[in-house]
Order: structure tokens, then C-alpha cells, then sequence
């Protein structure tokens, strides 16, 4: 009777451990990974259309 | 009889000599119909009617402005290869945060609120 209790002891341990060790997994993407170079232009155009709009608001009687 | 017809269309002359002249001539002008509540800036970057049973002048002054704008925006988005939607956004950003409180601007969705 003890002996089954330890048996059973041991296999719901292990049963426990394996449910509680974790599973990641590193992979490594399908595609290359592209960094965006456009954002910085994307800003620098943002800005001098923002001055451009400034100037037009400043320069005629339209605002 | 004949001296007064005679007065009235030498007045009807000069004032569309005068108005040949000048360009068009708007009765209200833009700074006037903001301080009235009659028109104000939307979003899109353009100017709209606050009060929609407004006047033909501030139909007229809405319109020449707007035109006015839109070829500045196509201008600016041309010369700096940005789409006519963002300058047109940033025209709606620029004008509403330059608009003076008291003044209508219309907000997000869609109703013209007093800043």
C-alpha cells in the first residue's frame, strides 16, 4: 500500500513538473527585417510643410 | 426725368468700373466673419459656415478663400512631394491652433465649437 502511494506520489510530480516546465521557442522570422529609413525623411518633409502652411497663413489674407 | 436716369447709370458705371477695378469685392471681410460667429476652421484646412443660412457675401468670401488655399496646399504638396490630404491637415492643425478664443473651430466630429 505505501508503495503504490509512492508510485502514485511520483507520478503526479512528474506529471506536475512537466506541465510547469515552460516552452519557448526562439524562431528566427521567415522574412529579413527591414528597418524603415523613411521615417526620418517622411519628419523632414512634415516640417518644412508645416513652415510652408505657416508662411501661406502669415503671408495672405486667407486665415 | 431724363437728368436723373442719366445720373443713375453713370452711378451703375463707376461702380462696376470700380468693381472691374478693384478685383472682387467682398462686403464682409475675413476677420470680420470669424468675430461674427459666421464662419470658422475645420479640420480638412479649410474654412467652413458656421451658420448655415449665411449670407451670399459670406458664401462668396468662404469659396474665394478656400480656392485661395487649396492652390497654396496643392503648391506646398507638389514642391515637397507630400499627398494634398497632409498639407491640407496640417493647413486644419495650423489654423485651428492660430484661431484666437471666441472664435468657432470645428472639432472632431463635426460640430463647431467656440475655442
Amino acid at each position: 500500500m505505501p508503495r503504490k502511494l509512492l508510485t502514485m506520489l511520483v507520478v503526479i510530480t512528474a506529471a506536475g513538473l512537466i506541465a510547469c516546465n515552460p516552452t519557448v521557442k526562439v524562431e528566427a522570422p521567415d522574412k529579413p527585417i527591414e528597418i524603415n529609413m523613411n521615417v526620418n525623411i517622411r519628419h523632414e518633409i512634415l516640417v518644412k510643410v508645416e513652415k510652408e502652411v505657416e508662411e501661406m497663413f502669415e503671408d495672405e489674407d486667407l486665415f | 426725368m431724363k437728368t436723373l436716369t442719366k445720373s443713375l447709370k453713370f452711378a451703375a458705371r463707376a461702380a462696376l468700373l470700380t468693381l472691374v477695378l478693384t478685383g472682387t469685392v467682398f462686403a464682409m471681410d475675413l476677420g470680420q466673419a470669424k468675430s461674427e460667429g459666421l464662419v470658422g476652421e475645420k479640420p480638412d484646412g479649410y474654412l467652413g459656415l458656421v451658420d448655415s443660412g449665411a449670407s451670399s457675401d459670406v458664401r462668396a468670401l468662404v469659396q474665394d478663400v478656400n480656392a485661395k488655399r487649396r492652390a497654396n496646399y496643392q503648391r506646398i504638396a507638389k514642391q515637397q512631394g507630400a499627398p494634398l490630404a497632409e498639407v491640407e491637415k496640417v493647413g486644419g492643425m495650423t489654423a485651428i491652433d492660430k484661431t484666437q478664443r471666441g472664435h468657432y473651430v470645428m472639432d472632431a466630429s463635426g460640430r463647431w465649437v467656440k475655442k
